[in-house]
């Protein structure tokens, strides 16, 4: 092996590393996984964000899977945290939307205003122990 | 589809003896049959360190930390935490005071912890190079052979202060300049993975978890001392130790990271493992070309000194490098 093989063997196995370990994690996609969830398409959804992140080789993201958030009627829903913007849940979020939301939430820091279901209010974001700003 | 969750199961000893293999197996039987099998990657790695508490497996990106698990919790595991997102609050781990920790990073043992030679351990799937590769594997190697003399390396281990483990903390950039400045018609870097101190199991950790980075370190004490060639003494007693560093070695020679004319540098080192159980007649099955007595002819200071391994019955420079280094 060469020294340029051993570098790029490098760098193709960090985009995967980083999926799984290490490396600052400052973007959370929280993204509901429950039978409704589950129902309504949350499957494609999640998809589409780590396609959408892989292609845009964006590697400070965690993404975790929960189960239901209640807001079943908006199946699917995502939650978004990450410094410099509001924790926003998502409604109705199918492929598409997941990623117009990697493009303009996490990328441009622009919130997709039609599917904004829910923006905690001000005095929420207070007694929100780390949110205090 | 692109891997989106991870299952990570203790590989060490402690766990392996524990059926870590059958759950590591099951795991992935029951992300297929869920359908899971693109989006959830199962890895056996190396030791956690919470053998007390194992088989442990951790899932990641959510940190969960699984203890205690048995062959037939796998279906369970992946059927109500990778499928519908809930973690199993039975397998997680209790504090003392019975409060559960939602992950690692809960828990008081490892709050303490900053992993410097096992940060690989509990990580990566310690017979896969890539995996190793993509946490900075062999970076050091690279800019040590391109970038710098071994006068140099030297150097920069003299700066950085670094000492022998062993206790009497000889300083290793001194061991190094004596081993160099040594007339010698070939040298060899000897690794001691004996271990034989009771109770210690942090060399076979290494080996077991992440055996790349011990065959890294011995080119690179190779690269600055003159050696070419490279033997890693392990106890017999240590069989998964031997089997992962044996698989390692083998990569490593595959892909051109030992042997001849590594990367293209035009340096070498070519290295063998020897093992023999520590208490029977080991002086009869030492490698050959290392005899258990120091000659008395020998005049390289670092060589007189208890920390060395082995010398030749002629003059030859040889040297130690972690794991520890004690006298056989």
């Amino acid at each position: 092996m060469t020294l340029q093989e051993l570098r790029a063997m490098r760098e193709k196995g960090q985009q995967a590393m980083d999926r799984r370990v290490g490396g600052d994690k400052s973007i959370e996609i929280i993204v509901g996984m429950g039978t409704c969830g589950i129902a309504a398409g949350a499957k494609e959804a999640l998809n589409a964000f780590i396609d959408e992140l892989n292609s845009k080789d964006v590697r400070n993201v965690v993404i975790k899977q929960v189960g239901c958030m209640g807001f079943c009627h908006s199946e699917p829903t995502v939650e978004i945290k990450m410094d410099g913007m509001p924790d926003i849940i998502y409604g109705n979020v199918d492929a598409n939307v997941a990623r117009t939301i990697v493009h303009s939430h996490i990328l441009e820091k622009k919130l997709v205003d039609n599917h904004v279901f829910d923006r905690p209010a001000l005095d929420i974001l207070k007694r929100t122990p780390g949110k205090e700003k | 589809m692109a891997l989106n969750n991870f299952c990570l199961v203790c590989g060490g000893t402690g766990c392996e003896s524990s059926k870590a293999d059958e759950i590591f197996k099951n795991l992935k039987k029951a992300a297929a049959d869920h359908g899971l099998a693109d989006q959830v990657q199962v890895v056996k790695t190396g030791c956690f360190g919470f053998c007390e508490k194992g088989p442990i497996v951790k899932i990641l990106p959510d940190e969960s930390f699984y203890v205690e698990v048995k062959p037939e919790d796998a279906e369970k595991i992946v059927a109500e935490h990778l499928v519908k997102g809930r973690p199993v609050q039975g397998l997680l781990y209790k504090t003392p005071e019975q409060v559960t920790a939602k992950s690692e990073e809960d828990i008081e043992f490892y709050q303490k912890q900053i992993r410097i030679v096992l940060r690989n351990c509990g990580i990566i799937n310690p017979e896969d190079v890539q995996e190793y590769i993509a946490r900075d594997g062999y970076l050091a190697l690279e800019k040590v052979l391109f970038e710098m003399t071994p006068e140099q390396v030297i150097e920069e281990l003299k700066k950085s202060g670094l000492r022998g483990r062993g206790g009497a903390g000889y300083p290793t950039w001194l061991k190094w300049t004596n081993t160099r400045k040594t007339q010698a018609d070939q040298r060899y870097v000897i690794c001691n993975a004996d271990e034989g101190d009771p109770g210690a199991y942090m060399d076979r950790s290494t080996l077991e978890g992440d055996p790349h980075s011990v065959l890294e370190a011995m080119t690179i004490a190779g690269y600055a001392q003159g050696a070419t060639k490279g033997f890693v003494y392990i106890r017999a007693e240590y069989p998964l130790a031997i089997h992962r560093l044996e698989v390692a070695m083998k990569q490593s020679r595959e892909m051109g990271l030992m042997g001849k004319n590594i990367l293209g540098s035009g340096s070498t080192l070519i290295s063998k493992s020897a093992s023999a159980p520590a208490r029977s007649s080991a002086a009869k099955r030492r490698p050959s070309s290392s005899p258990s007595k120091a000659s008395a002819a020998c005049p390289c200071p670092s060589l007189r000194s208890r920390r060395s391994a082995a010398c030749g019955a002629s003059p030859r420079a040889s040297t130690t490098s972690k794991p520890s280094p004690t006298s056989p």
